[in-house]
């Protein structure tokens, strides 16, 4: 229940954020669990610094340390930026620098109504549930039926499920549902045709106009994406990128080299020297290797109906669509991460 | 719901091809520059927002005054204009600057001449030389800068935090300490902001951008609370007044200088003058007020290239008023807050931000994040270092932003030439107990 309200102590039902000499584990606060011949056990969550009773945290303050038996952490309280560090994958997910433009480009604050297609593993849901609640509401739809089912269960469990609604269904050949035509602020996409939902999300778009966003790791899926929206009477269509390098912070120490006595002559005339001395800089050394690429970001304001109508003639005259890719099979997400932790 | 239209007292965002302006509109018949035209804006109230209205010259050729008209459609010239021939590459093309027949003031009586700017165009390519062995390529490109020149639509669209933060930074990045988009997004979603919670900023000068992110997460009718600390005797709020904010909302961000609010919780007054009594104090205060205000004034000359106001807002807050000054009140609600603990901490400062960090951190429940903005990598590495070695914060992390725009089109898809390389440094972690 931990995502709903910030909490000051655990309580048995909590998911926790375990925060571990920079490492960090994301686990539910179960006095007991089921072994694998269905019998309940005590709960003992393993750990590289031994092993943590996970009953010990019931009534601890978030931000307490915790005594594991070859050592200590430390829990928080999850946020959906930790939530997106921890969660079980079960598909390719989106992080936070891309996650935090998605939520500022697509103008969402306390209130908004905003459709996400596909769910995937929740790692955006949870960051735009935080945005747009209390009053605002989420509606995200996966056509995989298992990970919507899922997410659904997650939501619950994690106490946000009144600000979201999660549904299993393919919402490029069946639209976001009569529902919400002309009810959602903002609509994103995060799937392998986005262009073959724009005229859903513009049919789903409130009547004063709205946002859209889509990711797609391909060049040419945003060129599909760019012309349907274009197609379809968007303006302030902007494609970019987003990156976040984390930067190692250490003290080092480096020798120093005096060349100068060599100006003069002198009794000894070595030809390799030891450096003179050393000097300390406190560095910031980019890493050797570091994400060189997520995804674009396609954004795009709906103007309101008024000014729709001259697009719509304009459509009449269409590019042709091709059909055949909206089934093209979603290959984004096969790698199941959680597997190999 | 805000009402969707354009009214007098609204800020709003004027539009013309890329580029944009904020401004207040504060008489119904403003007058702004754009570029090297003066626009009266007569006629756009009432109208609803994302109208698009169209530039009509208003005198002679010269002084470049226009008003507005509205109009329902854009003109694309390339859709108006049927191009038969185009050549295959450009080796035929030379331009001795004589390919256009028709001489300047050829060119300025068809302006006066036609009401369409596609049959200008239309004489013009007629009369050039070049133009039917251009590619079509070339010859798209043209259409585009000659749309450029004789198409001039105006759209008028309500700021958001999106946009406000594109217009200060293209402006000038250093009024704003640099923050690009991106880094904004992110100090918003690591510091967990929220409409829960009672979240806390130090802002040494951002013309009000921090503050007005920070409250539009907050949300309109929440519960949420931003205490807004700053180093000066006035808290700039250009941003924070662009927003378009209701009273409910801009009244739970509560701005303080940050020795006062201190000052207030520390020894329960937020004065440090105690011989002379309160009152005395008070009138030193407002007069303080009033050489501040003419300091404002001429910064503001500054501002004013993208924000046209009235700061009616400035001089209402500076207005002595000896008995009890809003500050005083506000210095008081701040550090009611402050008993409470705080959710989150953001620090954007130009000062180095150790002492700053230091003492805030005082303020945070154990378990919430905070994030620190600097526009250079060096003061959050010396604290970062610091931070390490007391180990009262968890999950601390610098981080460097890259963002990227990209020009999509056709076969012509590419990064943009330019783009904003300063984009600031993060240092974010979590309070421990
Ligand atoms: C890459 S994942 C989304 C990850 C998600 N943004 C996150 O951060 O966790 C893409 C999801 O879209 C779903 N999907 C693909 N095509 C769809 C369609 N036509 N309708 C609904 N969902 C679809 C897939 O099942 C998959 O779960």
């Amino acid at each position: 229940m931990s995502f709903k309200n910030y909490k000051d102590k655990i309580d048995e039902g909590d998911t926790v954020i375990l925060y571990l000499s920079n490492n960090l584990y994301a686990l539910e606060v179960r006095r007991e669990i089921k072994n694998k011949k269905g019998e309940m056990i005590e709960n003992v969550f393993q750990t590289p610094f031994g092993a943590l009773k996970v009953k010990n945290l019931i009534g601890a303050d978030f931000g307490s340390r915790v005594e594991l038996s070859k050592g200590w952490g430390h829990v928080l309280q999850p946020t959906p930026e930790l939530w997106s560090l921890t969660l079980p994958h079960r598909t390719q997910i989106i992080y936070t620098p891309d996650i935090s433009m998605i939520l500022l480009q697509l103008d969402l604050v306390p209130g908004s109504t905003v459709i996400e297609a596909g769910t995937g593993s929740g790692s955006l849901t949870h960051a735009l549930i935080r945005r747009v609640r209390p009053h605002g509401h989420v509606f995200t739809f996966d056509f995989h039926e298992h990970r919507a089912k899922i997410a659904k269960e997650e939501f619950e469990e994690h106490g946000i499920a009144d600000f979201v609604t999660a549904r299993h269904r393919d919402v490029l050949e069946l639209g976001f549902g009569e529902e919400l035509n002309g009810k959602v602020d903002a609509v994103f996409l995060d799937l392998p045709s986005p262009w073959a939902g724009i005229p859903h999300a513009v049919t789903a778009i409130k009547e004063e106009g709205g946002r859209f966003c889509s990711f797609s790791p391909c060049i040419e899926q945003v060129q599909r994406s760019c012309i349907a929206l274009q197609e379809h009477g968007f303006q302030d269509i902007v494609t970019m990128e987003v990156l976040q390098t984390e930067l190692k912070v250490t003290r080092r120490t480096i020798p120093v080299r005096d060349l100068s006595f060599l100006r003069h002559k002198s009794s000894e005339c070595p030809v390799e020297e030891k450096p003179s001395g050393d000097t300390s800089y406190v560095v910031g050394a980019w890493p050797a290797s570091t994400p060189g690429h997520t995804g674009y970001l396609t954004v795009a304001t709906l103007p309101p109906d008024f000014k729709k109508s001259k697009a719509k003639d304009m459509m009449k005259s269409d590019v042709p669509e091709d059909k055949s890719d909206s089934s093209e099979s979603d290959d984004r997400m096969v790698i199941d991460e959680s597997v190999n932790q | 719901m805000t009402p969707n239209k354009i009214s007098v007292g609204d800020y709003l965002i004027l539009q013309k091809q890329n580029y944009k302006k904020l401004l207040k509109f504060n008489k119904p018949n403003l007058t702004v520059t754009v570029g090297r035209d003066t626009i009266n804006l007569t006629g756009i109230e009432g109208w609803p927002y994302f109208s698009v209205f169209k530039m009509v010259s208003n005198s002679s050729k010269k002084n470049r005054e226009y008003s507005l008209e509205l109009t329902q459609e854009i003109v694309n010239l390339k859709d108006e204009i049927d191009v038969k021939i185009s050549g295959n590459d450009n080796r035929n093309i030379f331009d001795d600057g004589h390919s256009q027949k028709l001489s300047a003031a050829d060119i300025e009586e068809l302006k006066v001449d036609s009401s369409k700017a596609s049959d200008i165009v239309e004489t013009l390519i007629t009369n050039s030389n070049t133009f039917h062995s251009k590619t079509e390529f070339s010859q798209e490109k043209y259409l585009r800068k000659k749309e450029k020149k004789y198409f001039e639509y105006i759209q008028i669209v309500r700021p958001n935090l999106r946009i406000i933060t594109e217009v200060m930074y293209k402006l000038d990045p250093g009024k704003i300490q640099g923050i690009r988009v991106d880094t904004l997004s992110q100090i918003i979603t690591m510091a967990n902001i929220q409409s829960e919670g009672n979240h806390l900023l130090y802002d040494s000068g951002s013309n009000g951008l921090l503050a007005a992110a920070l409250l539009s997460a907050i949300g309109n009718q929440t519960n949420g609370k931003l205490v807004h600390m700053h180093p000066g005797n006035m808290s700039q709020k250009q941003a924070l007044l662009a927003m378009n904010f209701n009273e409910e909302h801009l009244n739970r961000c509560i701005s303080v200088n940050v020795y006062s609010a201190l000052r207030q919780y520390y020894q329960g007054c937020d004065t440090n003058d105690n011989t002379s009594s309160e009152l005395n104090h008070l009138k030193r205060k407002a007069e303080d007020c009033i050489e501040i205000k003419s300091k404002v004034s001429k910064t503001e000359n500054a501002i004013d290239k993208y924000i046209n106001t009235e700061d009616d807002n400035i001089s209402e807050d500076s207005k002595p008023e000896p008995k009890k000054p809003k500050w005083h009140f506000d210095n008081i609600a701040a550090s009611t807050i402050l008993k409470d603990k705080m959710d989150s901490l953001v620090i954007a400062c130009k000062e180095d931000p150790k002492n700053i960090f230091n003492e805030l951190l005082e303020f945070v429940k154990p378990g919430r994040p905070f994030v620190i903005y600097y526009n250079v990598a060096e003061p959050l590495q010396q604290l970062y270092m610091l931070l390490k070695s007391m180990s009262n914060v968890a999950a601390l992390k610098l981080s460097c932003n890259w963002m990227r725009n990209y020009q999509v089109l056709p076969d012509r898809t590419h990064p943009e030439v330019t783009m904003d390389g300063a984009g600031g440094f993060l240092l974010t972690g979590y309070v421990l107990k």
